[in-house]
């Protein structure tokens, strides 16, 4: 539980991974590229005094990942999102079922998202059922852009993703998270094109679809897009640590985010390990706008916002009742664990 | 460096003139602000060794710089051959020979879907965005309204190089403003086919249609947020860049 100015803030981390990067589990070159890259992200928006070597980076394991969260990093619960990328990881980067050995020591702690790739065809859909039988996801984080074979990428709007989609609206999973984020080498471009969003956001309209990453660089089709469907949603992992080292430029995206889709629709994530809660979380609570920006947008980023952006809007869409959560959480396994009194971190 | 084959009617500041004209594409900004280029050898053949802030940067984009920066030394005086290298890219050696040799991306790029025009075209559109938010802004500072802006059309500016200032001619009357976030507009509107004939409107909406007065409002929202998306991708290629070089990485 984080405090600001007297007041307890819910922290539901929307978007954390736990991936295995070791050289042992790279079986292609855009394994080690893929990871090269994550980790230029890191360096450029992380304080010099928190960043983490190459080799802790590729793989730091599930007792790291829940001191860095739980004792060190304020969050309350985190939301497993899955990178699968099997064509370069032997074992997978980042998958669902890696996942759920966390997410099942700690249920109180972790949502557990699956995944979907509509080149999977049938068996892809049965391998949806399972997620859904085995772990009751709620949601699904897909990665448009990986490659597969000679494929180098999937449309959402393609008639094989909107079966997929029909599969999801039947099991109930109704939380989709297409990753539209920062070009990242190997994969290609226009497969993080936001413009396939719309029609399927039109189609499902029981469905909410949460782009991750906000379509940053493509922000502005994304705010057009989130603009006009009222279940599309921001997902403000690599926007939030801006707030570090470009502070005005942060206060800007929000200043756009808040005018286009409102408080209601953003979702904070830290997108863990890529960056950490210990020093984004207050960094994101102690941003402002400038008076400049609040005058241009019209908007503000008060504590109210910021207590919907840090997670009573991600437990809307996950069915989290925080006062009650509160309550498990004060004497969870990690709570006795870390010795976090009153819902409090030990970091506080 | 004075050798036979040198020319010393090249001059060092013309070239850096016509390397100041391109841009990475994404940014609209030029590559020699962005401290792009590292190598700059001017003799009868132009040398030019640029480097880019991330080694994972869009093939696609760094390609187009590298065609850019090639054929912005045609029709150069005493240049007669031009080299362009990429360095420290992951695709450093397929473009630098590809471009050298006048190949096609896609002939080089044996996995890419298409050249890269239509990117390309999709990045000059918002670039033109992007300068439209300013060209307003400055018109809205000089004190037009939003009528009178949408009813603009290229034949109604004057630029006065002398004082640096534009003149409006607007319902029977002049007005002022800086000649800059115009001039940069009309160029970039030019380029885009924006403005093609005289009385063409000078500003258009992102599907490039004439402006109502009233969409102007919505329709100058949608170029602010062109403007944030490339500002904010720019602060992500400086931070990476920083990062990669070692300087500090806090907000210029």
């Amino acid at each position: 539980m984080y405090h600001h100015e007297g007041e307890d803030v819910f922290i539901l981390d929307s978007h954390i991974h736990l991936w295995d990067a070791s050289e042992e589990n790279i079986d292609h070159e855009g394994g080690e590229q893929f990871i090269q890259c994550f980790y230029d992200y890191h360096t450029a928006f992380t304080p010099e005094e928190h960043q983490w070597d190459l080799e802790t980076y590729r793989q730091y394991g599930p007792e790291k990942m829940v001191r860095d969260l739980f004792r060190d990093g304020y969050v309350d619960m985190g939301i497993f999102q899955p990178t699968y990328l099997t064509d370069f990881y032997a074992e997978g980067f980042n998958t669902t079922d890696q996942n759920a050995e966390l997410a099942t020591e700690y249920p109180e702690r972790f949502v557990l998202n699956g995944q979907f790739d509509p080149r999977d065809g049938d068996a892809g859909l049965q391998e949806l059922e399972r997620l859904k039988d085995d772990y009751g996801i709620q949601g699904v984080k897909l990665y448009t852009a990986e490659w597969r074979g000679d494929s180098k990428g999937w449309r959402l709007d393609s008639p094989e993703a909107f079966e997929y989609l029909e599969k999801c609206a039947e099991l109930g999973i109704t939380n989709i998270h297409p990753h539209k984020g920062p070009t990242i080498r190997p994969l290609n471009r226009d497969a993080f094109d936001v413009a396939d969003v719309d029609d399927a956001a039109t189609s499902f309209p029981e469905l909410n679809f949460i782009v991750e990453h906000v379509g940053l660089p493509r922000l502005d089709d994304f705010c057009f897009i989130a603009a006009q469907e009222p279940n599309v949603y921001g997902g403000l992992a690599v926007a939030a640590p801006f707030a570090q080292n470009r502070p005005r430029k942060f206060g800007e995206i929000m200043g756009e985010l808040l005018f286009w889709l409102g408080e209601d629709k953003l979702l904070f994530g830290s997108d863990y390990a890529l960056w950490e809660p210990d020093w984004l979380v207050p960094t994101v609570m102690n941003a402002e706008l400038t008076p400049e920006q609040r005058e241009e947008y019209g908007v503000s980023l008060t504590t109210d916002v910021k207590k919907k952006i840090m997670g009573e809007n991600a437990a809307e869409l996950y069915d989290i009742d925080i006062k009650e959560k509160k309550r498990t959480l004060q004497n969870d396994a990690i709570s006795q664990q870390f010795a976090l009194e009153d819902g409090e971190t030990a970091a506080d | 460096m004075t050798t036979s084959k040198s020319s010393p009617t090249v001059d060092r500041a013309a070239v850096i003139n016509r390397l100041d004209s391109v841009t990475d594409p994404e940014l609209d900004r030029s590559i020699v602000e962005l401290g792009y280029i590292d190598d700059l050898r001017v003799e009868s053949t132009v040398f030019v060794r640029f480097t880019l802030p991330t080694a994972w940067c869009s093939p696609a984009f760094a390609w187009m710089m590298a065609v850019d920066i090639r054929d912005s030394m045609s029709e150069l005086s005493g240049v007669e051959h031009v080299t362009v290298r990429l360095a420290d890219h992951m695709h450093a050696e397929e473009i630098t020979n590809g471009v050298n040799e006048g190949r096609a991306f896609d002939a080089v790029f044996e996995d890419a879907m298409d050249g890269v025009e239509a990117v390309r075209a999709t990045l000059d559109a918002k670039a033109r965005l992007a300068r439209q938010y300013r060209a307003v802004e400055t018109l809205l500072g000089a004190g037009l309204d939003p009528e009178q802006i949408t009813g603009l059309r290229r034949t109604d500016l004057t630029f006065d190089e002398e004082t640096n200032r534009v003149a409006i001619a607007t319902d029977g009357v002049v007005v002022y403003a800086p000649a800059p976030p115009l001039t940069e507009y009309v160029e970039k509107a030019n380029e885009t086919g924006i403005l093609c004939e005289p009385d063409d409107r000078l500003f258009v909406t992102p599907e490039g249609t004439p402006i109502t007065p009233e969409a102007f409002e919505r329709v100058h929202h949608r170029a602010r947020s062109a403007r944030t998306n490339m500002t904010g991708q720019g602060a992500v290629c400086e931070a990476l860049q920083d990062a990669r070089y070692g300087r500090g990485s806090v907000e210029r």
